[in-house]
């Protein structure tokens, strides 16, 4: 694993034509990593020790490339990208909170509910996914309204999703 | 997350500039408004993690038992846990929970929803009941990481939806940062503060993303599994959302109200352990205890697993009423048994705790300089905000001093009413301290003294108030792990008082 993180920070430190990637090699000692500890450990704790350690090699090879420097001495590599100015008000920021946090909540719950009601699973599987696919949908939706600046098109969208969600989620009932 | 990115592109970027720039305010604003809460949530986290360790650092002199304890003793914690419930006028639920790698006490707790009594005590080695949990500064710590000590719904309701917010930022994030790879090494220190903060927050939050995901993903889940379920319930169990928790967890004890003898609980455990290889014992529960339906739920478990334990059923007369299969069931069913280890921790030893502390610390460092990135933004583009400068560092730096504040009154002996109002008129003097100061830079400095004098004298009072009933070697480590955070935060308000002086 450690391996792996170290010819990542070789190939992605290297300059741009400093001869052959290592990178894929460094993937694949990383990916080595994942399935001999699964293999070890077993599927579930093995995989989490791994991705565990991925992170903290990761964090330890940052901190042994830590360039330190004195005064502003940015170079044409450290221009930030700028978030895009959008011209906004009071009324306009709290349709898009209402969207982001509401609608698209009451829309990922929709589909998530479906799921659980609709899918050909057994009961557990279901709603575990289901419910599990509510705050992925939702953080989804969420970053997506949040990005788009037009407002009727995400409305529009939360609107229809929320109707097939329910719909699928509801209608076995009403007509039961 | 913010990020540098190269003027000049050869090749047709993965990402359109456009579409990386409105992902980048949708980042900003999501952050910005949640990032007072999410910083709240992940603080209070990484402290739960080590939330055992707290409880032994609180009450030192508690019994430790040896794991896996023996059906026998199992069985008299469960006879001494139910006599004592009775006399609490609290028998309902009733939970045996022996010690493992999380922690070496055999704990008794009892719970009846009708009376909203509750206990919760330590047992020996012999299953006998020998003090209360008297642990006020964990349970500060465990409720407001669990619904920010509102009421308990709501509460749930809001960290679920931090949870969202931060996975949604992950979302954004990541489609910010065209050169998520490329840069994924470089930290620049020093210079700029915005680079310098860009390079942390992105660095970060890039190697940490595996455990951020999982941990912003299950705690949403925890948070929101309430609402999820009533809904689900509408739709396909007539409003009923414990039926709809049973279809997921396994049977539920009867409401019948007619007396009965308590389990056999010891012949419950070995007949579980002699049909499990490897099995052994880790918590039972009791529904509805002492009573015709009463529903006996074992919790055993076997290696190499991250689930806490499988949870098998048995009605109060010993026949089996099923297993839920948390360990080797169906996926939905082990990813229910993996939710809550996963998201704190738990399902390891103190190894596996360290590095999700340290983790937890990076996504409460990303979230932190989520907002100075665009506070540093700001100012570099002649637009400064001295004043939310100076109230994000009171949000930033008046935590730990609250928390401190806390772990004080709570070692004082404070009722958890008292703890909590010390916390809360902390959190407002820190934001005191953000109005009188002068500049960000002075907050933060005054606020890192007042945190670390509050470590200190959280040590000072621990090793004062539990003279003489220091027998765990675990309440020396966490006074040694608060100096040290002491000494780490104070160092670097050393150097700015100097530079200030010297400048001066």
């Amino acid at each position: 694993m450690l391996a792996g993180v170290l010819l990542l920070r070789r190939s992605w430190l290297a300059r741009p034509k400093a001869g052959r990637s290592v990178a894929p090699a460094g993937w694949s000692l990383i990916a080595a990593g994942i399935v001999a500890a699964a293999y070890g450990a077993g599927g579930k704790l093995g995989s989490a020790l791994a991705l565990l350690a991925l992170s903290a090699w990761g964090y330890a090879a940052v901190a042994a490339t830590i360039e330190l420097r004195r005064g502003r001495q940015n170079t044409a590599r450290d221009v930030a990208m700028e978030p895009t100015e959008r011209p906004t008000n009071w009324p306009r920021a709290i349709a898009k909170s209402l969207l982001a946090i509401v609608l698209a909540g009451v829309a990922s719950i929709g589909l998530g509910v479906a799921f659980a009601v609709a899918m050909p699973m057994s009961a557990p599987d279901r709603i575990v996914i289901g419910g599990l696919l509510v705050p992925l949908l939702w953080g989804g939706g969420m970053a997506w309204t949040l990005c788009d600046a037009k407002l009727g098109r995400a409305t529009l969208v939360l609107l229809a999703v929320s109707a097939f969600g329910y719909g699928v989620a509801f209608l076995p009932k009403v007509f039961a | 997350m913010d990020d540098r990115v190269s003027p000049k592109i050869k090749r047709r970027p993965f990402l359109a500039p456009d579409f990386v720039r409105a992902m980048l305010a949708g980042h900003s604003a999501l952050g910005l408004a949640f990032a007072a809460l999410i910083y709240i949530v992940c603080l209070s986290g990484t402290l739960s993690v080590f939330i055992f360790e707290l409880q032994r650092w609180e009450q030192p002199d508690a019994p430790h038992v040896a794991a896996p304890i023996s059906a026998d003793i199992a069985a008299a914690a469960t006879r001494n846990g139910y006599a004592q419930s009775v006399k609490d006028n609290a028998a309902h639920d009733l939970t045996v929970t022996g010690p493992s790698a999380r922690s070496p006490w055999l704990l008794v707790n009892y719970r009846d929803h009708e009376t909203n009594v509750d206990g919760a005590w330590v047992a020996n080695d012999q299953g006998e009941l020998v003090a209360r949990v008297a642990t006020p500064f964990s349970d500060f710590i465990g409720n407001l990481h669990m619904h920010l000590h509102l009421p308990r719904t709501w509460g749930l309701f809001l960290v679920g939806l931090t949870g969202v917010a931060l996975l949604s930022s992950l979302i954004s994030g990541l489609l910010s940062h065209p050169r998520l790879f490329k840069d994924a090494f470089a930290l620049r220190w020093g210079g700029s503060k915005r680079l310098q903060e860009a390079d942390l927050h992105n660095r970060l939050g890039v190697w940490g993303l595996p455990f951020h995901v999982v941990v912003s993903l299950t705690g949403a889940l925890l948070g929101l599994s309430t609402l999820i379920v009533g809904v689900l319930a509408m739709a396909a169990y007539d409003g009923n959302s414990e039926a709809a928790f049973a279809a997921i967890l396994g049977p539920q004890p009867g409401p019948s109200e007619v007396a009965a003898p308590l389990p056999d609980v010891a012949a419950m455990i070995r007949a579980v352990e002699a049909e499990t290889p490897g099995a052994t014992f880790t918590n039972l529960s009791v529904g509805h205890v002492g009573h015709a339906e009463q529903l006996v739920s074992l919790g055993i478990s076997t290696p190499q697993q991250i689930a806490f334990s499988e949870a098998y059923h048995f009605d109060g007369d010993g026949r089996p009423r099923g297993v839920t299969g948390l360990e080797n069931g169906s996926v939905g069913q082990q990813i229910l048994g993996v939710l809550q280890p996963l998201h704190f921790g738990w399902f390891g030893g103190l190894t596996i705790k360290l590095i999700y502390g340290l983790l937890g610390l990076g996504l409460t460092i990303v979230t932190h300089t989520g907002v100075t990135i665009w506070l540093a933004r700001r100012r570099d583009k002649g637009r400064a905000v001295p004043g939310w400068e100076r109230v994000w560092s009171a949000v930033g730096w008046g935590q730990p001093f609250g928390f401190g504040v806390a772990a004080v009154l709570a070692l004082a002996g404070q009722s958890a009413a008292v703890i909590l109002a010390g916390y809360l008129v902390a959190c407002a003097a820190a934001l005191g301290v953000a109005a009188v100061a002068a500049d960000a830079d002075k907050t933060t400095r005054a606020l890192r003294w007042l945190s670390a004098l509050s470590f200190v004298a959280a040590i000072a009072l621990h090793l004062q108030t539990r003279a003489g009933r220091l027998d765990d070697v675990m309440s020396f480590g966490v006074d040694a792990a608060i100096a040290l955070a002491a000494v780490l935060i104070v160092i670097p308000a050393l150097r700015g008082s100097r530079r200030a002086l010297s400048a001066a």
